[in-house]
């Protein structure tokens, strides 16, 4: 280890480090944002579900390196195409778990719902994706750890995140700047996860030990591996 | 209180049928009386909660016409319909991540109420209820069973509905639990009178809470509509007396009162008396009494051995067991009260705790036929009607 390299480089690696959280973040909300008019979609027309989950396992499927040079073509040698590969990869983790989490609300509570009179979209927001949040946000988690981890693959088509000082550190085979980008990463993603911790526990003051529990199992049940 | 706006429902030959063809309810004619609880019972699939669930449009007929207050329910608003409609259900359906209060305002905040007064409109409805207020701010799972059921009832009336739908609204909780909702439900109905419909599979609590009873045959057909007292004096067939039960001729005692009950006031005597006394007055048992109060059995066969001036007070008595409260009790209870009397007479106290005298199972027996000379004076109109409606439908 050089210590000096990273004050003297402190610039670079606060730069790199920016980039790479707008680049794990954003694809992260992306997919959220999709998935969940394509999740409420998909609990509700039981029959719109297994060709969408085909489609995503195919999509989670395809190497990320193949996926950004699928799109240069269209996007360059940009962030958006990143983004949008990373947004591709969230959306195939968060939408299981925005699909698992509306179909676990419980089916008397949504019936109660509709007999004291909610209209089918005020019980959608006011009543299922709140009880939904839980399970929906472990999906968000998986999603933004993953983006945050792939954006260092971005580097090789150029768009730079703290991948920049994986290569450059290999190149120059100089260890201090992988062990610098190594740790960067995964404290980013601990730091994203901790903070969408918080959220949940902010967001659901209600969920109960038991039904805490219970939805860890859900998760394990719906979570595709990174 | 005065019965506050309707809430007569009618149906009128309402039949539902399900796309896999099942017939779920069988052109169904049935009106259910502003203001009175109208049971719904039978067994698994029998369509009683069909029934209970096209009334507040949950479940659409396949054919008919379901009238509240006289207007067809299809042509209004279906959430509309239902603010107007409090709903229970039997796993209480409460909204997990709503507190207590903001569970029971549910009805008034889509009534555009603002969320205070329907907060304070919940804290006066926990108190309806029987609950602490000081539950309000509390999460749904930080209930017992008993509890959340409450707090389901104290929202299904939160908006003041003239019409309550009750699906197994009990059955989920312990039998005391149980006997306790019950009775909170009869009180509150002595208070409110709405227009209540409830589904059980229980016959039991069918008589207790009911002011009528329409007992269904598999298929959505009623065999039997008639108040609970008629129901177990005059089944109109097999499947109704089955149903009902073999101890039906003890359970309908309980509709049968104790007023105008002969009472023996002869094999009485004070706790001052002596066993002289007791030996004297000739009764096998004598009962004893301290203060007006009644202490105990004494059986005069074991008296023999002891000095005729030892007063009574000092003699081993039996306990009472239970006594009953002559005019408020019902025949049942004065029934019961004798068969567990060791000397197979029942203490009869008033209201407050006075003993009155004892009855005799002869004495019970007059009663009981004077009691069932009455019920079927009473319930003769409409029994008839139900015997015209069996015979159009025999038994499966």
């Amino acid at each position: 280890m050089t210590w000096s390299w990273i004050s003297t480089n402190g610039s670079l690696i606060w730069q790199l480090t920016w980039e790479n959280i707008k680049l794990g973040v954003l694809p992260a909300l992306y997919g959220l944002v999709i998935s969940l008019p394509l999740g409420v979609i998909a609990s509700r027309w039981r029959w719109f579900y297994p060709p969408v989950l085909t489609v995503i396992n195919v999509l989670y499927a395809v190497p990320s390196l193949a996926l950004f040079i699928a799109l240069i073509p269209a996007f360059g040698l940009t962030d958006t195409t990143v983004i949008i590969a990373l947004t591709v990869f969230s959306l195939c983790v968060i939408l299981p778990n925005v699909v698992a989490g509306l179909r676990g609300v419980p089916a008397a509570v949504t019936q109660a719902a509709t007999a004291m009179g909610y209209g089918p979209l005020r019980r959608l927001v006011t009543v299922e994706l709140p009880l939904a949040v839980p399970v929906i946000l472990a999906g968000l988690r998986v999603g933004v750890v993953a983006s945050i981890s792939l954006a260092s693959v971005g580097q090789l088509i150029g768009v730079s995140s703290l991948g920049y000082l994986f290569i450059d550190g290999l190149q120059r085979s100089f260890p201090t700047e992988i062990y610098v980008g190594l740790v960067l990463v995964i404290a980013l993603a601990l730091v994203c996860d901790l903070i969408l911790v918080a959220v949940k526990r902010a967001l659901t003051p209600w969920a109960a030990r038991p039904e805490r529990q219970r939805q860890r199992r859900l998760r394990q049940l719906t979570e595709v591996a990174p | 209180m005065d019965i506050p706006g309707g809430g007569l429902i009618t149906f009128e030959a309402v039949t539902k049928r399900y796309p896999d063809g099942t017939v779920a309810v069988d052109g169904l004619d049935l009106e259910v009386p502003a203001g009175k609880t109208m049971v719904l019972v039978g067994p698994s699939g029998c369509g009683k909660t069909t029934t209970l669930r096209m009334i507040n449009r949950l479940v659409e007929p396949t054919q008919g016409t379901i009238l509240l207050d006289g207007t067809d329910i299809k042509e209004r608003n279906p959430a509309h319909l239902r603010r107007g409609i409090g709903y229970v259900i039997q796993q209480t359906g409460l909204f997990p991540h709503r507190t207590v209060e903001d569970n029971i305002a549910t009805v008034p905040v889509l009534n555009g109420w603002p969320r205070k007064k329907a907060r304070g409109r919940a804290d006066e409805l926990l108190t309806l209820v029987g609950l602490d207020p000081a539950l309000a701010k509390r999460y749904p799972h930080q209930l017992s069973g008993g509890q959340q059921q409450r707090v389901g009832v104290a929202r299904a009336l939160a908006a003041d509905p003239p019409v309550l739908l009750m699906d197994e609204p009990f059955s989920a909780v312990d039998p005391v639990v149980r006997a306790s909702l019950q009775e909170q439900l009869l009180s509150l109905q002595a208070e409110l009178r709405k227009t209540i419909v409830l589904v059980t599979h229980d016959i039991e609590e069918a008589i207790k809470v009911g002011d009528l009873v329409a007992l269904f045959r598999p298929h959505g057909k009623i065999a039997q509509l008639a108040p609970p007292e008629e129901l177990l004096a005059a089944p109109v067939d097999d499947y109704v007396a089955d149903f009902v039960g073999f101890d039906r001729g003890i359970r309908r005692l309980s509709f049968v009162s104790t007023t105008g009950l002969n009472l023996d006031t002869s094999p009485l005597l004070p706790a001052e008396s002596t066993v002289a006394d007791a030996l004297a007055n000739g009764r096998p048992w004598i009962c004893v009494t301290d203060a007006k109060r009644p202490v105990g059995w004494v059986d005069t066969a074991t008296l023999g051995a002891l000095p005729g001036d030892t007063p009574l007070r000092q003699v081993r008595a039996e306990p009472i067991g239970h006594s009953f409260t002559a005019g408020t009790d019902s025949l049942r209870a004065a029934l019961d009260a004798a068969v567990l009397s060791p000397a197979g007479l029942a203490v009869a106290v008033d209201g407050d705790g006075s003993m009155l005298g004892v009855a005799t199972f002869e004495q019970l027996r007059a009663a009981i036929q004077r009691g069932a000379a009455q019920a079927a004076d009473n319930g003769h109109g409409k029994q008839a009607r139900q015997v015209q409606h069996a015979q159009e439908d025999p038994l499966p």
